[in-house]
């Protein structure tokens, strides 16, 4: 164990954290700004599969990955525009409209991708965006590589993190935008429009999981297949949860389950002997022994999961 | 607004009729096939857990069937993407249908093959990868041990650091039997050589795959890799691309010529198309069931695949002279 345990290892170990940790922090972030406006959208890993087929099949004809990130953003908005009529005009359960994502989104990409690419016998291959290291800082030993070298995407994600904070707490569009989720009766008689506010969320949650998305079909790697998505926006689902609907919480949430999986990965390749399943739970485990910890007092958003209707008294 | 929603919902249901039609239409044939059974085209149909447009298993499987269904004159229809609980319900519904032969690529589908298999005994199955053996059901089963080896002589006489690597989707014995003969080959042509080993859990997470590639090639210095999980060895070859002088090999197909990223170096191919043919001669003549048919170097259903420019002449001929040997059975006593 003693040869593992160096300067190397950490920071390729802190590297691939950093990378696993992206696409569930967008996605997790996503999924905040819906659960604040009161909408839990479950149809995170639908929204994803179909970014992630739009922005690989957009990057692919234009050969631009930055193309392939705005469709992305772009298809992921137009489909959670389904859930938003659904749960928003009609106000039809949301749990089951983000199943139906689930079960819709996911199929039309697989759908769309065998029409355009047929069946072959190896992946269709696209263009990968390059690192884009930040001048000076990416220089520091260690951290530098770590933090500072990495696609835009990437920046983007971590700097969402402040800026929601900031948004959320600090502005007052920001508490108009939380009031909205948690109660909406009071907010629309203080003149916030409550209709329009829940569909801005749901234009933030499609656009974001939408580049979370395609963000693994552009930036990760540069293929796409089905199932590219592998639950991600259901891990992306709890750690919202237990990051407390702060996007602080989601941060850390995010990043533990990266480390925890990146950290496994590695040690099924240290020790061959030990049976992977037993190794492959930890992700799982830290993230259940967290949610036992910290997720015990009820702290969402108070209405939740409600529809709300509005000539309703 | 609802307009718009009217539209889609009118589309919704010819789409249903338009499916319905169809599905009606083959069952009609299927009737009106058996009463003449002189003229009688045949139908084979597979199930598949992943995708054919998968680009590795899934992909490999379909197109064998679709090929072997030209040359047999087979009628070819799939259902990919399935969930495991859905494996029986396809297989049967395929089996009312009136399909002569199901096809299922792959041990996970041995349970629900079964359990349809005595409820319709005059349908054939052919199960890859399996090892039952009933009056209506013959598995194929291309000699994974046979693979491991073929692979695993190549990764030990090509690593230049003595480190070499290997992917599982998940631990099933077809894949277990192949990490186990990829290490005793590599370590027969080099005794040096050390195996590192990792499960993706999943046959279509490719990030995951880059991902242990990447650990892989950092805190091991591997430098020849070979991966038994489909999708998931398309990552693993983006991050041997990002590394100099990193190989990977690549099954079941022979991948070197599509290759763009240039880190295959040859590939192990099984013929899957081959085996099907014979069942489906068995189908034809009526002598299907209670056997297996294997595939190995001997009758062409495993195979070295083409080299890419990367591998030198002697490693060439030497690798192929083991190839012979594994053939003859001489290469690894086990």
């Amino acid at each position: 164990m003693g040869d593992i345990l160096n300067a190397g290892f950490i920071q390729e170990l802190l590297l691939s954290t950093v990378r696993m940790a992206t696409p569930i922090l967008i996605v997790s972030l996503a999924e905040l700004y819906s659960e604040r406006a009161g909408l839990v959208n479950i149809g995170l890993d639908g929204i994803m599969a179909l970014g992630a087929l739009v922005g690989f099949l957009v990057g692919y004809t234009t050969g631009n990955p930055y193309m392939g990130i705005l469709a992305g953003a772009v298809a992921g908005v137009f489909v959670n525009m389904i859930y938003a009529f659904c749960v928003i005009n009609l106000c039809a359960e949301q749990i089951v409209y983000g199943m139906a994502i689930n079960i819709f989104a996911p199929a039309v990409a697989s759908f769309i991708y065998k029409i355009y690419f047929g069946v072959n016998s190896s992946l269709i291959q696209g263009p990968l965006m390059e690192a884009l290291p930040i001048p000076l800082l990416s220089s520091i030993p260690i951290l530098g590589s770590v933090l500072f070298n990495h696609t835009p995407i990437v920046y983007f994600t971590y700097l969402m993190v402040p800026v929601t904070a900031i948004f959320l707490n600090r502005t007052k569009a920001g508490l108009n935008f939380k009031a909205v989720g948690e109660f909406p009766k009071a907010a629309e008689s203080l003149g916030i429009h409550v209709i329009r506010q829940k569909y801005i969320a749901c234009i933030i949650c499609g656009a974001l999981a939408g580049i979370g998305g395609a963000y693994l079909t552009t930036c990760y790697i540069n293929t796409y297949s089905d199932g590219v998505v592998s639950g991600r926006g259901f891990i992306a689902l709890s750690a919202v949860i237990f990051g407390r609907w702060m996007p602080g919480g989601v941060l850390i949430a995010a990043l533990l389950f990266g480390f925890a999986d990146a950290l496994q990965l590695r040690m099924q390749v240290a020790s061959s002997d030990t049976p992977y399943q037993l190794l492959a739970m930890i992700p799982y485990l830290c993230t259940l022994f967290a949610l036992a910890f910290f997720g015990i007092k009820k702290a969402g958003p108070k209405a939740n999961g409600k529809p709300y209707l509005r000539e309703e008294r | 607004m609802k307009k718009l929603l009217s539209i889609f919902l009118t589309m919704c249901t010819l789409l249903a009729l338009l499916t319905g039609c169809g599905a009606s239409k083959t069952a009609e044939t299927s009737t009106k096939d058996s009463k003449d059974s002189k003229n009688k085209t045949y139908k084979v149909a597979m199930i598949s857990d992943t995708t054919i447009s998968d680009g590795g298993w899934g992909a490999a499987c379909y197109n064998a069937m679709v090929t072997a269904a030209k040359e047999k004159g087979f009628e070819t229809q799939y259902t990919d993407g399935l969930k495991t609980a859905d494996f029986a319900q396809s297989i049967r519904s395929y089996a009312d249908l009136g399909y002569d032969l199901i096809f299922a690529p792959g041990n996970q589908y041995s349970d629900a093959v079964k359990e349809v298999a005595k409820d319709y005994p005059d349908v054939h199955f052919a199960l890859l990868n399996g090892t039952i053996e009933t009056k209506n059901i013959v598995s194929l089963l291309p000699d994974a041990k046979q693979i491991g080896q073929m692979a695993g002589a190549l990764a030990g006489l090509m690593s230049k650091t003595n480190n070499i690597g290997f992917i599982g989707g998940m631990e099933l014995d077809t894949t277990k039997d192949k990490l186990a003969n990829y290490e005793a080959a590599a370590k027969a042509v080099n005794p040096n050589i050390q195996v590192a080993s990792a499960y993706a859990g999943s046959f279509s997470d490719t990030a995951k795959g880059m991902e242990i590639a990447n650990s892989m090639i950092t805190s091991k210095n591997v430098d020849v890799m070979f991966g038994d999980a489909s999708a998931v060895d398309s990552g693993a070859r983006q991050a041997l691309a990002s590394h100099a002088n990193a190989f990977d090999i690549g099954q079941p197909g022979d991948l070197v010529k599509d290759d763009k990223t240039g880190v295959i170096i040859g590939s192990v191919v099984t013929d899957n198309a081959t085996m099907i043919k014979l069942c489906m001669d068995d189908v034809i003549n009526g002598k299907f069931g209670n056997k297996t048919i294997y595939g190995n170097i001997e009758n062409g259903g495993v195979s070295a695949g083409t080299f890419s420019d990367k591998v030198p002449e002697d490693i060439k001929t030497k690798y192929l002279e083991i190839v012979d040997k594994i053939k003859a059975g001489t290469f690894i006593q086990k």
